[in-house]
């Protein structure tokens, strides 16, 4: 009789089953509802993580992953243009890394001669404004206070070269009262000889 | 003149005029420049033509005197003057009085002068005389300091000498200059006696 009733409810429900549209059921479901009445918290809290990462074998899943199929599929350069640089390294704090870095050990290991061959001293050099540096420095100053006068004095002593001098320098002057003398007389100021010509501005610029 | 002798006073390069190399050459400088090569050029054609009256007279036996009154003396003269500017400027734009006074001749844009365009300079070189020395106005008025001919060859004069190398000359020159010799003493007797 009983085993009788166990066959009969195995055959309603079977019946009712078939007859129910379980799709149409879950989506009369408002699932966000159910999940809001879970208590998520109590229920992570109830499960022992720590004994379910001790079963995984990080090491075996880690053999099997192929990192360099994976990085393949990374657009680093995507990746890197997303990247704030300047506020990555705003956050480094270079002096301590500095301390921490034994410069002299560094230094050491350095093969100075190698790095000096792939050096273009010429280019470096090139880029070097010796105007500039020429400009700063007395040369006057040096020849009257140094040996370097008697050098000059040595090599170019000769009366010619002094005649020669004074003879410029005084048609210089010459040129200068002239043409001082003309534009007082065209009512035009004078602040000296005009030039060079463009392409000697332009040698000694380079 | 020099610090040596002491009887005059030197003058130094003033230091305003240190930066003058590549600037435009005043009136004075060309002037001095040009007459030191008329200079030349005349001194070398008077020898000439004393050494070509010389070897006349001894090949014909009779006295022979070309001058300048002679039109193939004048044209001989204007050759060679010709040959002697249009030579030294094309060479590197220095004439012997340039390189006295320090004047060099360039193209307008500062190039070295080429052959022709020292040709050129040196054949219209005379029109800035002929015009009763007006084109040498430009030197005076210019912005460029042009002369006539400067301007129809597309040529500049400028200071070649570097006043700066020449005040350190100077410089070491007044400091290590040897020192005067000492007074002649009566007391004391000479080196060579």
């Amino acid at each position: 009789m009983e085993a009788l009733a166990q066959s009969i409810a195995e055959r309603a429900i079977s019946l009712v089953l078939d007859a129910v549209d379980v799709n149409t059921v879950l989506d009369q479901v408002d699932l966000n509802a159910l999940l809001d009445r879970v208590d998520v918290n109590s229920l992570v809290d109830r499960v022992d993580i720590e004994a379910i990462l001790n079963k995984v074998d990080v090491e075996d899943i880690l053999d099997r992953v192929d990192l360099n199929r994976l990085l393949a599929r990374v657009d680093v350069n995507q990746l890197l243009s997303t990247v704030d640089v300047n506020r990555l390294v705003g956050k480094v704090d270079v002096p301590a890394i500095v301390d921490q870095v034994n410069v002299n050990q560094v230094v050491q290991q350095v093969d100075v001669n190698e790095v000096m061959s792939k050096v273009d001293v010429n280019a470096v050099v090139d880029r070097v404004d010796i105007n500039s540096i020429v400009e700063h420095i007395d040369l006057e100053g040096i020849v009257e206070q140094t040996d370097l006068g008697s050098v000059i004095a040595k090599s170019s002593s000769g009366i010619a070269s002094g005649v020669t001098d004074a003879l410029r320098s005084r048609t210089v002057g010459v040129d200068e009262a002239i043409a001082r003398m003309v534009a007082r007389l065209r009512r035009r100021s004078y602040t000296g000889p005009p030039g060079p010509p463009a392409g000697l501005r332009a040698t000694a610029a380079s | 003149m020099t610090a040596r002798t002491g009887r005059t006073t030197p003058v130094p390069p003033p230091a305003a005029q240190e930066h003058l190399q590549g600037h435009y050459a005043g009136f004075a400088s060309r002037f001095l420049a040009f007459a030191v090569d008329v200079a030349i050029i005349t001194a070398v054609a008077v020898l000439v033509l004393a050494a070509i009256n010389f070897v006349a007279s001894i090949v014909t036996g009779k006295s022979t005197n070309f001058n300048r009154s002679d039109i193939w003396v004048v044209i001989a003269y204007v050759a060679w003057a010709f040959i002697y500017f249009a030579y030294w400027w094309g060479l590197n734009g220095k004439t012997p009085g340039g390189s006295l006074f320090g004047v060099q001749v360039l193209t307008d844009d500062g190039r070295d002068v080429s052959g022709r365009r020292a040709i050129g300079r040196t054949l219209a070189f005379p029109l800035s005389f002929l015009i009763l020395c007006l084109g040498f106005l430009g030197i005076l008025l210019g912005d460029r300091r042009r002369a006539l001919h400067d301007v129809i060859a597309g040529t500049v004069v400028v200071y070649a000498w570097d006043a700066r190398a020449a005040r350190l000359r100077f410089l070491s020159r007044s400091r290590y200059s040897p020192p005067p010799p000492p007074p002649e003493s009566p007391g004391l007797p000479g080196p060579s006696s």
